[in-house]
């Protein structure tokens, strides 16, 4: 994982291992930082809140964050709050579903096909929140 | 109150950042699915902060297994911290060494690299599931004990049904198992079905009359799931 730059966005899932949801929201995460936004994401390792690592506190105080939780347990958004983090914008994956109905998206193992589209769908949404934010961020300074 | 076989929970720190992460989280995958299905269950690791009480007394309910990808062990801290004591902590750089170099974080790259990490991890934690189940006694448990786990993880993915003699017979994970042998180069006919055999003998047992009809009836889930239809379930 590359360092973090001061306008990064930070994107955050649960990864969730009970569901297809959690891998979805895992891989959209991936697709965002690794070939949408690799300029201006990253992401973080959720487990790493949950143990209080001073450094990974410090990012989400000092970065916007969007997480992407799989279900409405939103374990993603609700530690990184806990944290004192700044969640900008929360995805949950289940609500992509909406437009997928009857959809087979794999299980929290491995996606399908369908369950890639589903993914990209995420994560072209994630990644126009991370641009809105960086120009924000921008803008600011 | 009923007894119960104990379950082992296994849970992964899943970290995002680091290819170790996703190791763990497929590792721990395998073992619910295929490996251990009938003796394990898991929590999602952020539960711990997020969910009830229900959550977090799941290791004090359960012995349980940390698998972390790292050294900083955030899962076996997450656990203790939140839910109480652990039976038993790995971390896959321990367990592969060097052997993780080039592995990826997504599973849309997934090379024979990352495979090959997955299935020793796996193969570990299965291992120090024996480990524990071993020391631990069949426990009492109350219904709303057994309640307690509410998001799903613990459920194993059901597997494939074939037909032997004329009589329904499940198999764990076969889907996966038919992944397995297509990723090592089993053709898409299945050949005389004998590596398929092997593969299922591995995680299911068969007894050696009744083969020669699970080889028949394996080739022919086989081809079917060459063809994009999934073993029956």
């Amino acid at each position: 994982m590359r360092s973090l730059k001061e306008n990064d966005v930070l994107v955050i899932p649960c990864s969730g291992i009970g569901k297809v949801h959690g891998l979805i929201g895992r891989e959209a995460t991936y697709r965002v930082t690794d070939e949408l936004a690799p300029e201006r994401t990253a992401t973080l390792c959720l487990a790493l809140l949950v143990k209080g690592d001073a450094e990974a506190v410090q990012a989400v105080r000092s970065h916007s964050c969007i997480t992407i939780d799989g279900c409405a347990k939103a374990c993603a958004q609700k530690n990184v709050a806990m944290a004192g983090g700044r969640v900008s914008k929360a995805f949950q994956a289940a609500e992509a579903f909406r437009n997928y109905r009857g959809a087979k998206p794999g299980s929290a193992t491995a996606l399908t096909d369908e369950g890639w589209v589903i993914t990209r769908d995420i994560a072209e949404s994630v990644a126009c929140e991370a641009a809105r934010l960086s120009a924000e961020s921008e803008a600011v300074q | 109150m009923s007894s119960e076989r104990t379950k082992v929970g296994v849970i992964s720190c899943s970290g995002e950042a680091i290819p170790e992460g996703s190791i763990s989280r497929l590792a721990t995958r395998r073992v619910l699915e295929l490996l251990r299905p009938d003796v394990t269950v898991t929590l999602c690791l952020p539960l711990f902060l997020a969910g009830n009480d229900g959550e977090r007394n799941f290791a004090r309910t359960h012995p349980t297994i940390t698998v972390d990808g790292c050294p900083k062990q955030c899962a076996r801290w997450g656990t203790e911290q939140h839910s109480g004591p652990v039976s038993g902590a790995l971390v896959v750089t321990d367990i592969l060494g060097t052997s993780n170099e080039g592995c990826h974080c997504s599973s849309r790259e997934l090379s024979e690299q990352d495979t090959a990490a997955v299935w020793a991890v796996a193969e570990r934690i299965a291992a120090e599931v024996d480990r524990v189940l071993a020391v631990s006694a069949p426990r009492e448990v109350t219904s709303a004990e057994g309640s307690a786990i509410s998001c799903g993880c613990s459920t194993p993915t059901p597997g494939g049904t074939i037909t032997i003699n004329g009589q329904e017979r499940q198999i764990a994970g076969l889907q996966l198992i038919f992944d397995q042998c297509a990723a090592g180069g089993v053709p898409a006919d299945g050949g005389d079905g004998a590596a398929l055999l092997n593969a299922v003998k591995i995680y299911h047992r068969v007894e050696r009359e009744e083969e020669a009809e699970y080889q028949k009836a394996l080739l022919h889930a086989y081809r079917n799931f060459r063809c994009g239809i999934q073993p029956g379930r």
